[in-house]
C-alpha cells in the first residue's frame, strides 16, 4: 500500500501580496510588480508542499479573487455581478452572469502550469477548476440555455482547459464540485455532473480528481457519483467525521483511489492526529493507494496557518502510512 | 410611563439599524485607544436616542438600541469577552479582508457589554419594551478562529455561559424580551448542527423567568432543519420571510408550528419600500395558511436593518406597523 499528501486547492493571500494587489488595483502599482509578487509567492508554497514531502503540487491560486473569476475573466459572453454567500462560508464570491454560449478568449490552466512547473521540480503540477455543474448551478444564467446545456457548454471548455494543462506538463487533473456535497444536490444534479466530468477528463482519467467538499455528498447523489470516471475521489472528511465515515463504510469507493480531506482547512487549532490514523483505519485500512489531503482549499485561514496546515499535513501522511504498514510516496511517475 | 403592546399583531424589529453619526468614528476612535469603554459608552448614547426615535415615530411597539455601538455582530462581543484575541486576517470577498477573532484562552464574562445601550435605551423609549439582544453562540462559534477548545461541543456550551450571563445582567435590568441571533445556523442545515445549538439554549434560557425567549435565525434552508430546531427551549423564532417569498411558511405549518412567530415581512436587502397594501396581504397570506393566531404573530422586518439608509430603514418600519395596525381590525 502507498500513501501520498497533497493540499487540495488554493493558498491564502500573505500580507504583502494583499497589499501589492490592492496597489494595483488601486492604480498606484504596475501591474506586472503583481505578477512578480504573485511568482515568488506561488514559490514559496510551493517550497512548503516540497518540503512536507508531497509528490503533486499546487501554486497557490493567490491571485484568484474566486475559484470562477479567472475563467470568467477569460471566456468570452460571461460577467460577473453581486456578491453571494459561498456555500457555509464567510466569504462571497461575485455571481458569474451568463449572457450567451460561453466561448474561451484565452486558457487560465496551461498557462500556469508552464509558468510553475519548474518551481515545482520535482514534484508535479496539479491544475484546479471549477466542475460544471458547480459552475453552471451557481451562476447567474441569461444565456437563453438551459443550465444543463450551459453546464455542458462549460464542460466543453472546461476540457479545452484540461487538456492545454496536460500538453503543458500537469500531472493531476482536479474537477471541484462542491455543489454535489451541498445539502441540496440531487441525484440528477449527481448524474449530470458525472456525464460531464466524464468528458472532460476523458482519455485522461488516471490522472483526474474529483473533489467534493464543505459537507459530506447525500447517500444518493454518491452513489450517482461513484460512476465518474477520474481515478481519484475526494471527500471532505474533517467537516462531519462520523457521517464521511458512515457514508464510506457503507457504499465503499467503487474502485476509486480515495483522497480523504482529513486535515480541516477551514480551522486553525491543529489536527488530532490520533483521530484521523483513527478514522482513516476504519474507511481505507485495506486499499491500495491512499491520498491525505486538506479538507478544501486553505484560502480561507490566515496564511501562516496554512503553511502550518502544509506541515501537519505531511507529519500525519508519515503517521498514517507508518500505522497502516504503508510506503510513503513522494516522487511523482 | 405605560405602554401597551397590542394583543394582536405587535411590532418589532430584529435589532440593527443604520449607523447613525457619529456611530462610527466612536467605534473606531475606541478600537484605536482614543476615548476609553466608559466615554465611549457615554457618547454613543446620542446615536441611540435618534435610533430609537425613528423606532417610536414609526410605530414600532417593541423596540431596540438599534445597536449602534456594535460594528460587527461577533467582534463586539470578542473585544469584550476573555480568551479572545484580535482576529488574524482573512479573505470576506475579492481582495477584502477582515480580522475574524480567535479564542486563545480560556473563555469568561468580565464586564457587561450591552446592558448599558438597553438601559439607556428603555429610559427613553416612552415604556416600550426593548428587546435585550446577543449574538448567539453558534454563530460566535462559527465566526471565530478557535484554538483552545478544539471539541466544538465543548466551545459552543462555554460560549452559551457568557452569553447566559450577559442575559442574566439584562434581565436584572429589568429586560423582558431577551433575543439570541444565529445568521451562522442556517448556512449549515445539518441536523447535528441544529442539536449542538439546542443544547447551547438551554444553558442561556433555562429558568430565566417571566421572560419572552426568541432566537432570530437569518435566511437559509431552514426546511432542512425546522423539525429539529421546533425542539428549542424558545418562545419564539424571528425568521426571515419576505426574502425568500414566504417559502417556508408551508414547512412551518406541516411540522405544527406552535410558537410565536416573528414574522418577517421587509426584505432588507432591497432599497424598495413594500407598500402597506403588500405588507398587508403578506399578513392576509399568514393568517389564511390558519396555523397561528394573531397573537402569537410579531410582525417585524426579515432582518436587522443596518445595511440601508436610514430614510429606507424608517419608511419599511412605518409601513409595517401601519399594515399591522389595518390588520388588527380585521383578524
Ligand atoms: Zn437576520
Amino acid at each position: 500500500m502507498k500513501v501520498w499528501g497533497m493540499l487540495l486547492g488554493g493558498f491564502p493571500r500573505s500580507r504583502r501580496l494583499r497589499h501589492v494587489l490592492r496597489d494595483v488595483e488601486r492604480g498606484t502599482a504596475p501591474y506586472y510588480v503583481a505578477e512578480a509578487e504573485v511568482d515568488r509567492f506561488a514559490s514559496q508554497v510551493i517550497g512548503a508542499q516540497l518540503a512536507a514531502g508531497f509528490p503533486v503540487v499546487v501554486d497557490g491560486m493567490a491571485d484568484w479573487h474566486d475559484i470562477f473569476r479567472p475563467f470568467v475573466d477569460a471566456w468570452r459572453n460571461v460577467t460577473v455581478d453581486g456578491l453571494l454567500r459561498y456555500f457555509d462560508n464567510n466569504f462571497f464570491y461575485r455571481i458569474p452572469v451568463f449572457t450567451d454560449e460561453p466561448d474561451a478568449r484565452s486558457f487560465v490552466l496551461s498557462r500556469r502550469v508552464y509558468r510553475f512547473r519548474d518551481a515545482a521540480d520535482p514534484a508535479g503540477v496539479k491544475v484546479v477548476m471549477p466542475g460544471p455543474v458547480t459552475f453552471a448551478y451557481m451562476s447567474k444564467n441569461l444565456s437563453g440555455l438551459s443550465t444543463e446545456e450551459l453546464a455542458e457548454r462549460i464542460a466543453f471548455l472546461l476540457r479545452e482547459e484540461a487538456r492545454k494543462a496536460l500538453d503543458a506538463g500537469a500531472s493531476l487533473i482536479q474537477v471541484d464540485e462542491p455543489f454535489l456535497a451541498d445539502i441540496d444536490a440531487t441525484p440528477d444534479h449527481a448524474r449530470l455532473a458525472v456525464d460531464l466530468v466524464n468528458s472532460i477528463v476523458d482519455g485522461f482519467g488516471d490522472r483526474a480528481v474529483l473533489s467534493l467538499y464543505y459537507g459530506v455528498p447525500e447517500p444518493g447523489v454518491y452513489e450517482v457519483l461513484l460512476d465518474v470516471k477520474a481515478r481519484y475521489l475526494m471527500l471532505d472528511v474533517a467537516d462531519a467525521p462520523a457521517r464521511a465515515s458512515s457514508l464510506l463504510k457503507d457504499k465503499g469507493a467503487g474502485g476509486h483511489v480515495l483522497a480523504l480531506g482529513v486535515v480541516d482547512a477551514r480551522r486553525i487549532i491543529d489536527d488530532d492526529e490520533s483521530r484521523i490514523i483513527e478514522l482513516v483505519k476504519g474507511v481505507a485500512g485495506g486499499s491500495e493507494e491512499l491520498v491525505l489531503t486538506t479538507s478544501t482549499w486553505m484560502d480561507l485561514i490566515p496564511y501562516r496557518y496554512a503553511l502550518r496546515k502544509t506541515i501537519i499535513l505531511g507529519r500525519i501522511v508519515e503517521s498514517v502510512a507508518s500505522s497502516l504498514g504503508a510506503d510513503v510516496w513522494s516522487i511523482w511517475g | 410611563m405605560a405602554y401597551s403592546v397590542p394583543r394582536k399583531f405587535p411590532t418589532t424589529v430584529v435589532g440593527s439599524y443604520p449607523k447613525i453619526p457619529p456611530a462610527m468614528d466612536l467605534i473606531k476612535k475606541r478600537r484605536a485607544g482614543e476615548i476609553s469603554e466608559e466615554e465611549f459608552r457615554k457618547l454613543i448614547k446620542e446615536p441611540i436616542r435618534e435610533a430609537v426615535r425613528d423606532q417610536i415615530e414609526a410605530g414600532i411597539d417593541i423596540i431596540s438600541d438599534g445597536e449602534q455601538s456594535r460594528e460587527d455582530m461577533v467582534v463586539y462581543f470578542a473585544e469584550r469577552v476573555e480568551g479572545y484575541r484580535p482576529g488574524d486576517w482573512v479573505r470576506i470577498f475579492d481582495n477584502v479582508y477582515f480580522r475574524k477573532p480567535v479564542i486563545v484562552g480560556d473563555l469568561k464574562w468580565v464586564r457587561q457589554m450591552i446592558v448599558e445601550d438597553w438601559v439607556y435605551a428603555t429610559s427613553i423609549s416612552q415604556g416600550r419594551p426593548v428587546k435585550g439582544i446577543i449574538t448567539g453562540p453558534y454563530t460566535m462559534m462559527e465566526w471565530s478562529f478557535d484554538l483552545r477548545y478544539g471539541r466544538r461541543e465543548e466551545l459552543i456550551i462555554e460560549l452559551a455561559r457568557i452569553i447566559r450571563r450577559e442575559v442574566e445582567e439584562l434581565v436584572k435590568a429589568g429586560a423582558r424580551y431577551i433575543q439570541v441571533d444565529e445568521p451562522a445556523l442556517s448556512t449549515r442545515p445539518w441536523r447535528e448542527e441544529a442539536e449542538l445549538l439546542k443544547d447551547a439554549l438551554e444553558v442561556i434560557f433555562k429558568g430565566l423567568g417571566d421572560v419572552k425567549r426568541i432566537v432570530h435565525i437569518c435566511y437559509g434552508r431552514l426546511e432542512k432543519i425546522i423539525p429539529y430546531i421546533l425542539e428549542y427551549p424558545v418562545d419564539q423564532f424571528d425568521l426571515e420571510l419576505k426574502n425568500s417569498n414566504f417559502r417556508l411558511l408551508p414547512y412551518l405549518k406541516e411540522y405544527g408550528y406552535d410558537k410565536e412567530l416573528g414574522f418577517g415581512v421587509v426584505d432588507v436587502h432591497t432599497l424598495q419600500v413594500e407598500t402597506v397594501e403588500e405588507i398587508k396581504g403578506y399578513i392576509d397570506k399568514l393568517m389564511k395558511m390558519d396555523f397561528i393566531p394573531p397573537e402569537k404573530v410579531y410582525v417585524d422586518p426579515d432582518c436587522g436593518l443596518k445595511r440601508l439608509p436610514r430614510e429606507v430603514a424608517k419608511a419599511k418600519m412605518k409601513n409595517l406597523a401601519e399594515a399591522a395596525r389595518i390588520a388588527r381590525e380585521e383578524w
